[in-house]
């Protein structure tokens, strides 16, 4: 026995070799020096700036490639590709005049004949645009005046244009690269910006190397002339604390801020090695739209019980500390500041009762309300990224429950999501819109968009379309900042929405990197980076 | 030998047609029209969806639909990745091979230590460690995979910063993920070889390779161990099943490039035929491994060759 025994121990150490073997030797990790490396939530679905509907790609983008015009955290619009630009009288035309130094990174100029191609690919109905499709609505066409002259003409006075110009979905590239490289453009779109993609690994990574040619001076820019870092690695890590943890131990030097709980936020702040970023998203809120089709949201005492009922405050306190501030309309305070807006419906769970009370909505049992036999239930679509509920839907069921509203999760993944909120069929979805422009609010609530992106409120009233136009085709900004503090004093008064909060683009930049940048978009922009010790 | 190997490829092929047709029924079980939700956030015009309905032969009838499917694939065409146009194939094929590498690693991991603790458990039964190793394999069965695998991130990547938490590639960026992962099925393999080494170190013929003299090892390798092991090698095609569900999980965990997050993220994208893709991939990679199983049978077990 007592050989075999010996045996044993030999076979078992014999089975352990081999696993060391088979674990192999650890190698260093790779380090910095001039590259700086970013940990990004997740994987654009293309990087081609006119085919994605996606945030994502406009995060890595604005280094590849270059807009038209430019908009600046002070959202101002200033020149970028166009050395200057000029709106014609009946707000139908815009010329844009281009510097003659700019080239794409293939050597192809980017002249006046390229963005007539970029802009004319997007409405081509063989081409699948993303959220280009309608930064060009009403697009009519564009004419080539000269080599560096060009005019872009809608079908009606379209004001939005000049934002969404300066946004990376109008981001050009090169049109004799593009035509050449097939579905390549997905992946290494070529652009005239001061980085060039050189490699994409699926799942993994984007390396952006350093345009030693680039010679001008963007207009965010300390200098002239090429980045200052050599590669820019992106890294696609959807896991947060993984996320976190690479930055803590330097093996990202930045990452995005996104899906971090708030108390995680909280430590890093204390990390002396690190710093946090946060610049406030133009555009919708998180946003709970309500759908005004469907009882019991049909009914406007009732919408407006609940936004009396939602504690916002207590929703940034829990859920969001460090990550946005309480909403107070349909458009961020930073898309159209009204903080008269913020007092139509503080948080008041009394009058909420007595709304209801009024309405005939009489407490029944189990705290919940009836109305001629019918308890007071609606369904909150929540669309489920594989992680369970967004926990502010959970705290907005309890909120309401406190005031004897049953609302009951509908937690789905993101097609399922879409098709309800198409065919109207819940009490509204919670999401958010991104836009450089108050005309964001044509999406979420004009008719023509009720069953398709994103009147998801399925509000549709004459009147609001008819300001939503006039808000496209006024010019002059008094008298738009009019239009859409009316527009949105409508909706508050309608109570077609429950603003949440109003959200920041987060990122957690490593203390030794300095000259981050941020465009109005709240996207980074990486050009003047420097790495410290 | 040869009629063993024929009659259990020939028992594949029902399996892969229920595969396939599992596959391709994904895109009808699914609520709501798929046309419109792989385009939903798109501005799309009905005439777009039609063509898109056009393109993915959406129109023809079932059978016909289901017969270009396979005909295709078996030509080794999966259609286009509904997001960026590249095809399928190309797609599953660029991350594949870190897939594949982590579940071989992850397999030989569960192994080695599993047969190893299993072994010296049975050999030392009801000593310090058989109770040590058993507890160690019960702490391993418990333990969610990605759990262990944010410990491992906290230990050996914060604390010690040894090793680097995201990504893929060199070997570095496999120790990790390959303990995760392997280390729960570790612990399956040891209880299951300790069971059987016990009773087959009872078994008649092994006294009596003990008597005819020959050595300790000779024995516990050849007579015990491959007897032991049959059973074992079950598993092994069934965790390997487990293995590639993990690597889902374990690919987002250590941000990995993958199978299991090509297909989580084309999930998310509704893009059909890249989940179609990864999915049949997934469950063929299991139809293959159960086949390697059952012809390991073969080798180890005469019985199973000539029977």
């Amino acid at each position: 026995m007592r050989v075999a025994r010996r045996a044993g121990w030999g076979a078992a150490l014999l089975f352990l070799a081999t696993a060391v073997a088979g674990v192999g030797i650890v190698t260093a990790a790779p380090s910095g020096g001039v590259t700086l490396t970013v940990g990004l939530d997740q994987e654009p679905p293309t990087l081609d700036p006119e085919a994605s509907p996606s945030a994502v790609t406009y995060q890595i983008i604005p280094d590849v490639t270059e807009s038209l015009l430019y908009q600046g955290l002070d959202g101002k619009i200033v020149p970028w590709l166009a050395a200057a630009y000029k709106v014609s009288p009946d707000g139908k035309s815009f010329t844009f005049t281009l510097r003659s130094d700019a080239k794409f990174t293939d050597g192809t100029p980017v002249d006046a004949e390229a963005v007539k191609w970029n802009f004319d690919r997007v409405v081509n109905p063989n081409y699948r645009a993303g959220s280009a499709l309608a930064a060009l609505s009403g697009y009519a066409g564009s004419t080539v005046v000269d080599d560096h002259t060009v005019r872009v003409d809608f079908k009606a006075p379209f004001a939005p244009f000049l934002s969404y110009t300066a946004a990376g979905t109008l981001a050009l590239v090169s049109p004799k690269a593009t035509q050449a490289q097939g579905n390549d453009v997905n992946l290494k779109p070529v652009g005239s910006g001061q980085y060039v993609v050189s490699e994409y690994v699926l799942k993994d990574h984007i390396i952006l190397t350093r345009n030693a040619d680039y010679n001008r001076r963007p207009p965010w820019s300390d200098h002239q002339g090429p980045a200052y870092v050599n590669t820019i690695v992106w890294k696609f890590i959807p896991e947060a604390g993984t996320r976190v943890t690479t930055v803590e131990s330097g093996e990202t030097q930045m990452i995005s801020g996104l899906s971090i709980p708030s108390a995680t936020l909280a430590h890093m702040a204390t990390e002396k090695t690190l710093r946090i970023e946060r610049y406030p998203y133009p555009g919708a809120p998180r946003i709970w739209l309500l759908n005004v089709k469907m009882a019991p949201t049909n009914d406007l005492k009732v919408r407006q019980a609940i936004n009396y009922a939602v504690n916002r405050p207590a929703i940034v306190d829990s859920i969001f500390k460090g990550l946005g501030t309480p909403a107070c309309a349909p458009l961020t305070l930073q898309t159209l500041a009204d903080k008269a807006l913020c007092n139509v419906y503080p948080y008041d769970p009394k009058k909420a009762a007595q709304l209801l009370d009024e309405d005939g909505w009489r407490m029944g049992p189990n705290d919940i309300r009836e109305k001629d036999g019918k308890p007071l239930t609606l369904t909150i679509n929540s669309i489920n990224y594989g992680s369970g509920n967004l926990p502010e839907i959970e705290l907005l069921q309890g909120q309401l429950l406190a005031i004897g509203i049953d609302a009951r999760i509908k937690s789905q993944a993101r097609p399922p999501w879409y098709e309800d909120n198409y065919h109207c069929a819940t009490n509204g979805p919670v999401m958010f819109l991104r836009s450089t422009d108050p005309d964001g609010l044509f999406a979420l609530f004009s008719s023509v968009n009720v069953g398709s992106n994103f009147n998801w409120s399925c509000y549709a009233s004459p009147d609001m379309d008819k300001l939503l136009q006039q808000g496209r085709e006024t010019y002059d900004p008094a008298k738009r900042r009019a239009i859409y503090d009316q527009i949105e004093k409508i909706l508050v008064d309608q109570a077609v929405s429950v603003p949440l909060v109003d959200e920041f683009s987060v990122w957690i930049v490593r203390s030794n990197i300095t000259g981050t940048k941020y465009n109005f978009s709240g996207y980074p922009v990486l050009t003047d980076v420097k790495i410290g010790k | 030998m040869i009629r063993y190997i024929s009659a259990r490829l020939l028992a594949t092929v029902p399996v892969v047609f229920g595969v396939t047709i599992a596959v391709f029924s994904m895109l009808y079980l699914i609520p709501g029209d798929p046309v419109k939700m792989m385009l939903s956030e798109f501005q799309t015009s009905p005439e777009q969806i039609a063509r898109m309905r056009a393109q993915l032969h959406l129109n023809d009838p079932f059978l016909v639909q289901y017969g270009r499917f396979v005909w295709n694939g078996l030509h080794g065409n999966l259609g286009s990745s509904i997001r960026d146009n590249r095809p399928v194939t190309q797609e599953i094929f660029e991350v594949l091979p870190q897939t594949a590498q982590l579940a071989v690693a992850a397999l030989a991991l569960s192994s080695v230590v599993g047969v190893t603790l299993g072994i010296v458990a049975a050999l030392r039964q009801n000593s310090w460690m058989d109770v040590g190793a058993m507890m160690v394999a019960t702490f391993g069965i418990s333990m969610p995979n990605f759990w262990l695998g944010l410990i491992l991130i906290l230990l050996f990547s914060l604390r010690l910063e040894w090793l680097p938490a995201a990504g893929g590639g060199d070997l570095a960026h496999l120790v990790m993920p390959t303990l995760a992962l392997g280390l729960g099925a570790a612990a399956i393999v040891a209880r299951l070889t300790r069971s059987n080494m016990l009773d087959v170190l009872r078994m008649e013929y092994v006294n009596t390779a003990r008597a005819k003299g020959l050595g300790g090892g000779t024995v516990v390798m050849r007579h015990a161990l491959l007897n032991a092991l049959i059973p074992v090698i079950t598993i092994f095609g069934l965790q390997f099943g487990a293995l590639l569900a993990g690597t889902v999980f374990i690919e987002t965990v250590f941000g990995r490039p993958g199978l299991g997050r090509l297909a989580v993220d084309a999930i998310q994208n509704k893009d059909f035929p890249l989940v179609q893709g990864c999915v049949l991939v997934f469950a063929l990679g299991y139809v293959f491994v159960n086949l390697l199983v059952d012809l390991a049978y073969a080798v180890i077990d005469p019985r199973i060759r000539y029977g």
